[in-house]
């Protein structure tokens, strides 16, 4: 591979992360507006020096909601791939490597899962629950499982016909030990890049969550809640639906420029 | 044909564990539809009566059964919020969900393969990085900011069509296909870029085969090697994603609906979950997993013809 | 007679990294119309890029070429892309080691063998059918019709590579290219191969360019032979000279390295039995057509072995040699019969030794995963007979801290001979050990085993698909074939005087028959 082009992709994606992430931490602890405080004499504000994203249709600072939005979306984000691929790692490494009944069952409700967009699921899980932002986590969390649990069932079928399994096997090691110790570490490549783009989905679902109104609930703010609520303002003030969907696309590019580097 | 049939019989039990999954998840969650309905004043023999006329005094078992049966009969139960069938309720709106679906779907194909295509031809010239670069970056695009940017450029700013202005195909079909035209492109947009990028790393991988020496081995041009023997090989990995796509295809529709204000399926189930009207949830859902699953269906079938090694 | 090949000071770079780096330097060959020559060398020497080169197929941008190359007449060397093309496929042909990744996998046979024909002449569709058929009976193909409307994966290995001769040879090129083409199939496939290019020489006198790693191969086909190493050509010449009178260093080794049958090593051992296998017998469930069949791979086989003893086990992929061996240690459960032996926990080497290490394990921990699990020895005493082991298979204790990707085939192949060791075992098993390495590697690991046999007493179970290495290395054989153990006895008598026809056959493929 050409190694120029490698490390383009690798300083663009780092920029596009610092750009974004960085408010996002800084804005979990401070904020240069209160995120929340209406202010009607600032009403759907322009750019300016003192509002630099112009403000919202309640007078609030753009900026600083996208400070604190991108921080809930983030930490949902991680919650959801945490949850997903945890436990569709634990599922698939074990279906994965005892195979029979129970891996065809599981592997079954898998994949009518998997054919259902995990948008989708997550809707038939919050109209159970109720929305919010720990319920989105849930929801979402557990419409990635199966993803993960396929894709990591798929590694140890592969790998637990290597000789190096074979090996362990003969070397005395457990059952377990082969799972985890073994295997575990070899999946790591395939596993991280899902991650990766793990992530990437599950910012877009969160967004699409929040944007059709079930997700994050006010008062929090939220990047797709905020592109939905600008969307009736698109005549008068279009910098307000443009700054949240552009932080968006830079989160989602800048991992996917990165998840190539590590792929 | 054995093929075939082995697919069809396993389309109708996904579709099966679905609705009994679904419909077990809506059963047991808790609160009284009949409870709601009729306010906490009511009188319990009201609500009796009343889970009696929604048919919840039932083992959950029979309940289903009931409502299965319903469904062959083209029965999808009664909406709680509209007091009405839902099968009236979700008539009009299913063919405007499709149409865009299939829209969405036919862009999707025709920016993505010839682009795909194309970039793979070129690979590692200037319009080729240049395909890449603008493609990475459309990937990129939530569905739902690709719906709004296109609002802004061709509704705001060009005024190709009026935003918020759905016209239904009764009223006036030339109009309702223009106007649709923009949704689909809002789907259709960034998965395209993803397929176009699946079938460009694909065609690439191709390329270093083995089989591919050989054909150049026998006095192929560059062309027909390309076009006679590694197409089809490559098309291969991009028919199973088109599959995928279709699935969120689905998915964006519902978030696409709700941008340019299209009364369809998607704006139907958002409404319904809001109001907690699930037999009206349920049916959406169903009918969602039927078109995912027919689908679905449809890539078995079509990979099947094109790769002669599968059993 | 005019020159069918005239290559002169060809030179090959990469230039893909900071630093150019050369594959071929200065090679030379002259070529006759119908003559045979072999090029042979191990992995990495250049061969297949010279040959691709005289082939016309090295043509990416990031490789440079110097000298000449003149086919027939015509320089290919600086020929345009569109002149080459008409050589290529009509009077140049190459055939690939694998066939099965080297032919389109969603193509018909049909339309792949006659499509040379497509290019090249103006025939009607049903005079290519009928030259294709032709084409596939003169590769000694059955049932041609058949094969013609089949897909590659329907075919095995030895039919995928007849079919690519036929692809090759419909034309009646001038010149075939053979790149390792018998490398990936099985013995008596091999010698088929090998006697159908000699037929195609002769009849067609298609001049044929051989490339092997196998000298002996070579010596049985070819008439003239050239040796290269690290992308120079270091000796050349006829078969004859070069066996008779080898006068490059390297030349020697890969002479030396040849295994040969040796017949003074065979002998019969003390009675003192280790491992007693008594009418064992294995079925698998197999998808065949589409339907579960159950398969018998071992049919009630049997075998002793005795302390100190080196057994060879004989025969082809898929005869079930390598079921015996996991059933013996106890991967494979058996249906019925039994398997007693001296070894609580034995052990085995696999023969690919890119797949038999753990790629995230460091070695060291790869050595003491036995000790760990099996025995409650301390740390220290671990770290110890790890170190101990890997200087035994003539490794340094450096390699404790490298992971599997920073070693060589050969060296993997000690690794995995160590870790089968750490226990301290009087029997090791071994599935094809060194069928995966470069010839001179094979000679090395070969000797490693020998020494492990004489200075630990160790008996080896010793299975190969290779007639010449367990020639070398066992004191008995046993011949397998579907399963069942058709002859075994001392390896004297099974080499001289075999019984079985498969015997014979085997040894006929390997060119070791006695012709009384």
């Amino acid at each position: 591979m050409n190694r120029k082009k490698r490390s383009f992709n690798f300083i663009l994606g780092t920029v596009l992360l610092a750009l974004t992430l960085i408010p996002a931490l800084i804005g979990l602890v401070w904020t240069p507006y209160d995120p929340e405080s209406m202010d009607v004499a600032n009403k759907l504000a322009h750019v300016s020096i003192r509002h630099i994203y112009g403000c919202d249709n309640f007078g609030r600072d753009v900026f600083s909601r996208i400070m604190s939005g991108s921080g809930i979306t983030l930490l949902i984000a991680i919650g959801t791939v945490a949850c997903g691929s945890i436990i569709g790692t634990i599922i698939g490494a074990f279906t994965g490597y005892f195979g029979g009944m129970v891996d065809t069952a599981i592997m079954r409700i898998n994949d009518v899962a998997l054919a259902f967009p995990s948008i989708l699921l997550a809707l038939v899980i919050i109209s159970l629950m109720g929305s919010g932002k720990y319920q989105v986590m849930f929801a979402l969390g557990i419409a990635f499982i199966p993803s993960y649990a396929r894709i990591v069932r798929g590694e140890y079928k592969r790998i637990k016909n290597l000789d190096y399994v074979k090996s362990a096997k003969l070397a005395g090691a457990g059952d377990l030990r082969i799972m985890f110790v073994h295997i575990l570490p070899n999946t790591k490549a395939v596993l991280l890049s899902s991650v990766m783009i793990g992530f990437n989905n599950a910012i877009l679902a969160e967004a699409g969550l929040s944007f059709l109104g079930i997700g994050v609930q006010p008062p929090d703010a939220s990047l797709g809640r905020m592109l939905s609520e600008a969307q009736a303002y698109l005549f008068t003030n279009p910098g307000y639906a443009m700054f949240p969907g552009i932080t968006i696309v830079m989160i989602i590019l800048g991992f996917s420029l990165l998840s190539k580097e590590i792929g | 044909m054995k093929y075939v049939a082995k697919k069809v019989i396993g389309a109708i039990i996904t579709l099966l564990v679905v609705s009994l999954l679904v419909f077990l998840a809506f059963a047991i969650i808790p609160g009284d539809p009949a409870l709601s309905r009729l306010g906490t004043n009511a009188t319990e023999s009201a609500l009796a009566a009343m889970r009696e006329r929604m048919g919840l005094n039932k083992p959950i078992p029979v309940r289903y059964l009931l409502w299965l049966a319903g469904i062959f009969k083209g029965d999808l139960g009664t909406s709680y919020a509209y007091e009405m069938p839902v099968t009236a309720l979700i008539a009009d709106k299913m063919p405007i969900t499709i149409t865009l679906m299939i829209y969405s779907l036919i862009l999707m194909l025709i920016i993505s393969v010839p682009l795909g295509v194309y970039a793979s031809y070129k690979e590692k010239t200037a319009i080729d990085r240049a395909i890449q670069i603008i493609n990475q970056i459309i990937m990129a695009l939530p569905p739902f900011f690709s719906g709004i940017l296109i609002t802004l450029v061709f509704g705001v700013g060009l005024k190709f069509f009026v935003p918020g202005g759905f016209v239904s195909i009764g009223v006036n079909p030339v109009r309702f296909f223009k106007f649709m035209f923009f949704p689909a492109l809002a789907i259709a947009l960034p998965k395209s870029a993803m397929i176009l990028n699946l079938l460009y790393t694909s065609l690439n991988g191709e390329k270093k085969k083995d089989y591919v020496r050989t054909a150049y081995s026998r006095g192929n041009t560059s062309n027909a090697v390309f076009f006679g023997h590694m197409l089809k090989n490559a098309s291969m990995p991009a028919i199973t994603f088109i599959g995928m796509a279709l699935a969120d295809i689905v998915a964006g529709s519902i978030i696409i609906e709700q941008v340019f204000g299209i009364p369809g399926l998607g704006r139907i189930l958002l409404t319904s979950i809001q109001n907690r009207d699930y037999p009206v949830v349920l049916a959406v859902i169903m009918l969602i997993a039927l078109m995912v699953v027919v689908t679905n269906l449809a890539v078995d079938v079509i990979y099947k013809i094109v790769d002669p090694r599968i059993e | 007679m005019e020159k069918l090949l005239h290559v002169e000071d060809l030179n090959i770079e990469f230039h893909d990294h900071l630093i150019p780096e050369t594959v071929v330097y200065d090679f030379d060959l002259d070529m006759e119309p119908g003559e045979i020559v072999g090029l042979v060398g191990e992995s990495g020497s250049g061969k297949s890029m010279s040959a691709l080169a005289i082939a016309g197929l090295l043509s990416r941008h990031d490789m440079k070429k110097r000298g000449t190359i003149t086919f027939n007449g015509r320089d290919i060397l600086n020929c345009p892309r569109n002149q080459l093309r008409d050589l290529q496929g009509d009077e140049i042909c190459i055939i690939f080691q694998e066939p099965l990744t080297s032919l389109d996998p969603v193509k018909k046979i049909g339309w792949q063998v006659e499509e040379a024909l497509r290019i090249h002449t103006k025939l009607t569709p049903a005079e290519r059918k009928a030259k294709a058929l032709k084409a596939l009976e003169d590769v000694e193909l059955n049932d041609v019709e058949r094969v013609y409307d089949s897909y590659p994966h329907e075919l095995s290995g030895g039919m995928r590579q007849r079919v690519m001769i036929a692809a090759a040879t419909i034309g009646n090129p001038m010149l075939l290219i053979a790149d390792e083409p018998t490398t990936a199939l099985d013995v008596t496939v091999q010698g088929q191969i090998v006697k159908l290019l000699k037929k195609i020489n002769k009849e067609k006198n298609t001049a044929i360019l051989f490339i092997s790693h196998d000298l002996s191969l070579v010596s049985r086909l070819c008439d003239r032979v050239m040796v290269m190493k690290s992308g120079y050509v270091v000796e050349s010449g006829s078969i004859k000279d070069i066996f008779e009178n080898p006068k490059e260093e390297y030349t020697k080794k890969l002479i030396a390295s040849i295994p040969s049958y040796d017949p003074e090593a065979g002998k019969e051992a003390e009675d003192d039995v280790i491992l007693d296998v008594k009418d064992v017998c294995v079925s698998f469930d197999k998808k065949i057509n589409g339907k579960n069949t159950n398969v018998k791979v071992l049919k009630n086989v049997s075998l002793k072995i005795n302390k100190g003893e080196v057994i060879g086990l004989v025969g082809e992929s898929g005869c079930g040699k390598s079921t015996l061996a996991k059933a013996i240690v106890g991967l494979q459960p058996i249906d019925s019969g039994s398997i007693e032996q001296h070894e609580k926990y034995p052990q085995m080497v696999f023969q690919d030794p890119y797949g038999s290490l753990n790629p995230s394990k460091k070695i060291g921990f790869i050595l003491e995963e036995p000790l760990k699990n099996l025995t409650d020895v301390t740390e220290e005493e671990r770290h110890k007979k790890a170190k101990e082991m890997i200087c035994l298979v003539g490794l340094s204790e450096e390699y404790l801290e490298r992971y599997p990707a920073e070693l060589s085939g050969g060296q993997r192949q000690r690794v995995c001979i160590a870790q089968a060791l750490m226990l301290g075992p009087k029997l090791l098993i071994a599935d094809e050990p060194v069928s995966a390495l470069d010839v001179t590697i094979q000679a090395e690991v070969l000797k490693l085993m020998q020494k492990l046999h004489e200075e630990l007493g160790l008996s080896i179970l010793f299975i190969s698909h290779d007639l010449r290495v367990v020639g070398k290395m066992c004191d008995r054989v046993l011949v397998m074939k579907d399963g069942v153990i058709v002859e075994q006895g001392i390896k004297s008598d099974i080499y001289d005087d075999p019984k079985h026809e498969y015997t014979v056959s085997l040894l006929e493929s390997a060119g070791l028959l006695k012709k009384n």
